[in-house]
């Protein structure tokens, strides 16, 4: 197969869906310490479709809000600014996500459920860790796989060159699809990032989230990313064709701290989190 | 008629009508057991080795954890008339990702608890398919006791 770069892939990725404008915005302010509640409002107080996602979200398990919630107003009073970006965040997202990956072998749903488990899983260790569980990070968890759209198409075709160099020769699945394809699926990410002007550190934690780069090391979003997707592959829900064939890296380990009995730990508070956030899979996708 | 076992769960049958199924194995293990005098089946799909890793859990969800789980599957199928010396064991699972070290080897982990489990209580394992990079999802007919893998992009695999 003839090896490519990122600008054969640029028309690919101008015939992705586009995000929904609202989220779009959104995701631009996602790293703006000055944007707040009011800012939020703002943007979708006039899209019904978003209301009636922050209205569900705002009554899900995962939330766990004492009372029921009935208004958007008091939707944002309980939720803040950052659980107000993730829910607008995951509503766009999931229009994205919404179809099939047949180069991957992933069933239509599976991406989207593979990323929001990514998210929960982030969410998870940064609460362990005692770090931030912004939005940031779980936008950049929700995202991390984006680039395997746009290279589906082009695993498809190399599936066999692929799969031979993971199963005979010991390479990792991106690892493989960089010395078949010429680009890996997390670079292809870090481009849809930078054509939709995301902020630089979502962009960057999608870009390394299979730590190719030595830059990677140096960047804990990316770092937490890797590891919520590792840990996710770990379990073995909804994988395609690449499965659990991923490196894993044990200074990450020392990095945070972590001992394999923290990663059993992680995964058993992991699973009824998990439980909690289906209502992420009943959101409403039209614009 | 398929009944879907979910993660941390377990379903057991004498109805031979059912086909048991669990997805998404990776790290996890499936555990298939069947009776073939009484045709009464299970699977047990559990996450992680050890319940003492969090006592919380292991009450609240014994079927999480191997050394909780599995004799509540053995339990179960003999509330079904199964006896222990006539039912057949098959397993699937434990894959594991590319891990130089011994970081991330849960796989592992799940199998080395179940196989220790087993040898305590004298139990031999019929077939296995075991390891690897790749999820499956394991299958067990009721009406004949055959039980079969799937693995994504490879097909199906008679244990």
């Amino acid at each position: 197969m003839m090896k490519i770069d990122i600008a054969h892939i640029l028309p690919d990725i101008k015939s992705l869906p586009p995000f929904p404008e609202v989220t779009q915005k959104v995701i631009t302010t996602l790293d703006d310490p000055e944007v707040g509640i009011q800012e939020l409002v703002e943007i979708v107080q006039y899209d019904p479709n978003l209301t009636a996602n922050i209205l569900k979200m705002s009554n899900s398990a995962y939330f766990g809000f004492p009372r029921e919630v009935h208004s958007l107003n008091q939707a944002l009073l309980y939720l803040g600014t950052q659980n107000l970006f993730k829910i607008i965040i995951a509503s766009g997202a999931t229009r994205l996500y919404g179809r099939c990956c047949n180069g991957y072998i992933l069933d239509q749903g599976e991406l989207w459920r593979h990323s929001v488990s990514t998210a929960v899983m982030a969410s998870v260790i940064s609460r362990w860790l005692g770090v931030p569980d912004g939005a940031l990070l779980f936008t950049a968890a929700l995202l991390h796989d984006i680039g395997k759209l746009v290279l589906d198409y082009y695993v498809h075709d190399a599936f066999t060159e692929i799969m031979a160099l993971v199963k005979e020769g010991n390479y990792a699945f991106q690892e493989a699809e960089r010395a078949v394809i010429g680009i890996d699926h997390a670079a292809v990410g870090g481009e849809i990032a930078r054509q939709w002007n995301f902020p630089d550190k979502i962009r960057l934690a999608i870009a390394y989230h299979h730590l190719e780069s030595p830059e990677a090391l140096k960047n804990d979003l990316a770092l937490l990313v890797y590891l919520a997707d590792l840990l996710v592959i770990i379990l073995g829900a909804n994988l395609g064709v690449d499965g659990l064939a991923y490196r894993g890296h044990p200074w990450v380990m020392k990095h945070f701290g972590l001992r394999v009995r923290h990663l059993e730990q992680l995964l058993a508070l992991f699973w009824p989190e998990m439980q909690k956030a289906q209502e992420f899979f009943n959101l409403d996708f039209r614009v | 008629m398929q009944i879907t076992v979910g993660v941390a769960d377990m379903q057991v049958t004498n109805n031979p009508q059912a086909v048991l199924v669990t997805h998404s194995l990776g790290s996890c293990m499936g555990v298939a057991v069947y009776d073939p005098q009484v045709r009464v089946g299970g699977i047990l799909h559990y996450m992680l080795p050890e319940a003492s890793l969090d006592g919380n859990k292991s009450t609240e969800k014994p079927l999480m954890f191997a050394d909780t789980g599995i004799p509540l599957l053995f339990k179960e199928c003999y509330r079904y008339g199964a006896v222990k010396s006539r039912m057949i064991v098959k397993i699937a699972g434990g894959s594991q990702i590319m891990d130089s070290g011994c970081f991330f080897n849960i796989g592992k982990r799940n199998y080395a608890a179940l196989r220790k489990i087993f040898l305590r209580n004298n139990v031999l394992i019929k077939n296995e398919d075991i390891g690897g990079f790749s999820p499956r999802t394991l299958y067990l007919q009721i009406s004949t006791g055959k039980v079969w893998v799937k693995i994504t992009g490879e097909g199906e695999k008679l244990l």
